[in-house]
């Protein structure tokens, strides 16, 4: 009993050492030129440590400038992966041809797939609400692969790209008028980054 | 002049070109009969039960359970009467009638006599006793109702079926189960994704559905208060299932690549084959009573049309030509018609036509959408989902489209599919027995 209170201690203590060790490393990771030759350096005069709070502060603004960079380029992915997202390409009633219009603009979400390799898109199939849940499942599918088969035209590798039909079963307008059905004859997309 | 005769003859081509044309469009003026009954029912007369004093009823009363089952049964014609009234039966034609006691037990439960008579002479042909809590009387008296059918037709009476559909539960469909005639609802699926198409295993152990938690329509089968399990995942995207009524197999659609096909497996082992290699995309399918044959939806045409095949993918044949959309195709028990969805400007209605098409009856009409019939196990009776109220509720019809009986009341209800029989240790009726 009194042993395995003994290892907890132990193992508890170098929990908090390990833990103590990360919280001490982290400052040393940031500055980029920082590392031996900054600890033999430490016991000597003090231009020398001005210029270490130099290079400090350059670090710290690089650091600034990279994090300002990362967050620029996120912002821009979200902004693409946003655009992508909102071009929803319609169809006419009970047909999964592609409309020029909607050539049009797959023709623009291609052109955004070939810039940013890294995108890797879910293609969903949609269809009013008129017709058997069966049936606009297939529908469904016949609109995702033409969308599919268009980007793998412009380019697209197929490996980028899955398609699923949602049928009816996903809605963007509710209710039983021409309009909301023309909205939800459509194919839309997902988009995810590789890694 | 030379421009002039090539008018002509163009003229003339355009003529003859169009005459095949009108010879299809004829197609479209194939007569079809709206709602005629052509149903035989049987008079019978119903007797409030005798009730002992004391009784605090919160559901209905014994005989208002029977005279419900007697409605919706599709081979009874009610004749209520406070006590027995020979002369009231005699001018009916009611040859029976049934009645019977209901006395409070000291344990709280009801004691249910329930009796079935010949009129005339008051014969006894059938006493049945049940002792149930209340909330348990409506199964006993479709337990009894059940078999007074069988001791009248000699047939399975289906009262004490069940019906299996989809629910919008919280904004999400679930898949729930109730007694045929709407009580009792339990709700099967507690899922944050859409549950949907539901067909029952055989021996109504449990149910084969579709749900979407894996962002793409997926077969999950589940057995009555058992866990779920995944069906066929080898395949993308699975749905319109379809259960072998002599082998349990189950039949289904994969979409992949925006190509449909059907496929059929067996659940336990999770193996599958190609069920055809067509060209064409495939839903829908549906077996004849004994797994000869299968009906299935294809779009070869551009809409979707019934077609109807052997189950070894031999002997293709259309079933429907009139109209663009016939869909979801569901054979009777009896064998001898089908019941289909068609699309005309938009709204859905549902129709019956012998196995080659002819003699098209249209059951429902002018009443908003009417969609996914389902025929009651022994062929009398259609469920049915319809908006005719404004929203999407569950709806039970003769097979000649007449008694149409609401069954749920709340909410948004749709996609019907009814049990097999529950007493499996009745004989079979004859084939083609009506």
């Amino acid at each position: 009993m009194k042993n395995i209170v003994k290892i907890a201690l132990i193992s508890s203590a170098a929990c908090l050492a390990l833990v103590a060790c990360a919280k001490k490393q982290q400052p040393q990771t940031d500055p980029a030129a920082e590392g031996a030759p900054a600890a033999e350096a430490s016991q000597d005069s003090a231009a020398q440590a001005l210029t270490q709070a130099q290079a400090d502060s350059l670090a710290a603004e690089q650091a600034r400038l990279d994090a300002e960079r990362l967050e620029a380029e996120r912002a821009r992915l979200e902004q693409l992966i946003n655009q992508i997202m909102s071009e929803d390409v319609y169809f006419d009633f009970d047909r999964s041809e592609l409309t020029e219009k909607a050539k049009e603009l797959l023709a623009q979400v291609g052109e955004l797939l070939l810039k940013e390799q890294r995108f890797t898109i879910t293609i969903e199939g949609h269809t009013d609400a008129r017709g058997t849940e069966d049936y606009n499942f297939t529908l469904g599918a016949k609109r995702a692969m033409k969308v599919k088969e268009f980007l793998a035209a412009y380019g697209i590798e197929n490996s980028r790209m899955e398609s699923v039909s949602y049928g009816k079963e996903a809605p963007k307008a509710q209710g039983e008028t021409e309009e909301a059905y023309s909205q939800n004859r459509r194919a839309n997309f997902r988009v995810n980054i590789k890694q | 002049m030379i421009a002039m005769k090539n008018l002509w003859a163009a003229v003339a081509f355009a003529l003859f070109a169009l005459l095949p044309v009108q010879a299809l469009a004829s197609i479209d003026t194939i007569a079809v009969d709206v709602g005629i009954s052509v149903f035989k029912t049987t008079p019978i007369g119903i007797v409030p039960f005798e009730e002992s004093a004391g009784i605090d009823w919160i559901e209905e009363r014994p005989h208002q359970i029977l005279t419900r089952d007697a409605n919706l049964s599709g081979r009874f014609d009610v004749v209520a009467s406070e006590k027995f009234n020979l002369a009231l039966f005699s001018r009916a034609k009611a040859k029976h009638y049934m009645t019977g006691k209901v006395q409070a037990t000291n344990d709280g439960k009801l004691a249910v006599e329930c009796y079935l008579y010949v009129s005339q002479s008051k014969t006894l042909l059938l006493g049945e006793r049940y002792t149930v809590p209340q909330k348990e009387l409506r199964r006993a008296m479709h337990a009894f109702f059940d078999k007074v059918i069988y001791q009248l037709w000699g047939e399975r009476g289906v009262a004490s079926t069940r019906i299996a559909y989809v629910s919008r539960i919280d904004g999400v469909k679930q898949v729930v189960v109730s007694d045929y005639d709407g009580f009792h609802r339990t709700q099967i699926t507690r899922d944050s994704t859409i549950s949907m198409m539901p067909v029952w295993t055989k021996g109504n152990k449990g149910l084969v559905y579709v749900n979407f938690k894996t962002n793409r329509p997926r077969l999950y089968t589940k057995n009555f208060g058992r866990s779920e399990k995944p069906l066929f995942q080898q395949f993308d995207q699975t749905y319109s299932p379809a259960v072998n009524p002599v082998t349990g197999e189950l039949l289904f659609s994969s979409s992949k690549d925006g190509k449909t096909d059907l496929y059929v497996g067996d659940m336990e082992t999770g193996k599958a084959r190609k069920f055809a290699y067509l060209k064409s995309n495939q839903t829908s399918p549906a077996w004849s009573p004994y797994a000869t044959e299968v009906l299935f939806t294809s779009d070869r045409g551009g809409g979707p049309q019934i077609f109807v095949m052997g189950k070894d993918g031999s002997d293709l044949r259309r079933v429907t030509f009139m109209g663009r959309y016939n869909e979801r195709a569901s054979w009777s028990p009896e064998g001898d018609r089908i019941a289909y969805t068609s699309m005309d400007n938009g709204k859905m209605n549902i129709y019956t036509c012998a196995l080659d098409g002819s003699d098209i009856v249209q059951l429902t009409n002018n009443a908003g959408n009417n969609e996914h019939p389902t025929w009651s196990p022994d062929g009398k009776l259609i469920a049915f989902a319809s908006n005719r109220s404004g929203t999407y509720q569950i709806y039970i019809m003769r097979k000649d489209g007449s008694n149409v009986t609401r069954i749920t009341q709340a909410g948004e209800n749709t996609a019907p599919t009814w049990s097999w029989f529950y007493d499996e240790n009745k004989p079979q009726p004859k084939e083609g027995s009506k």
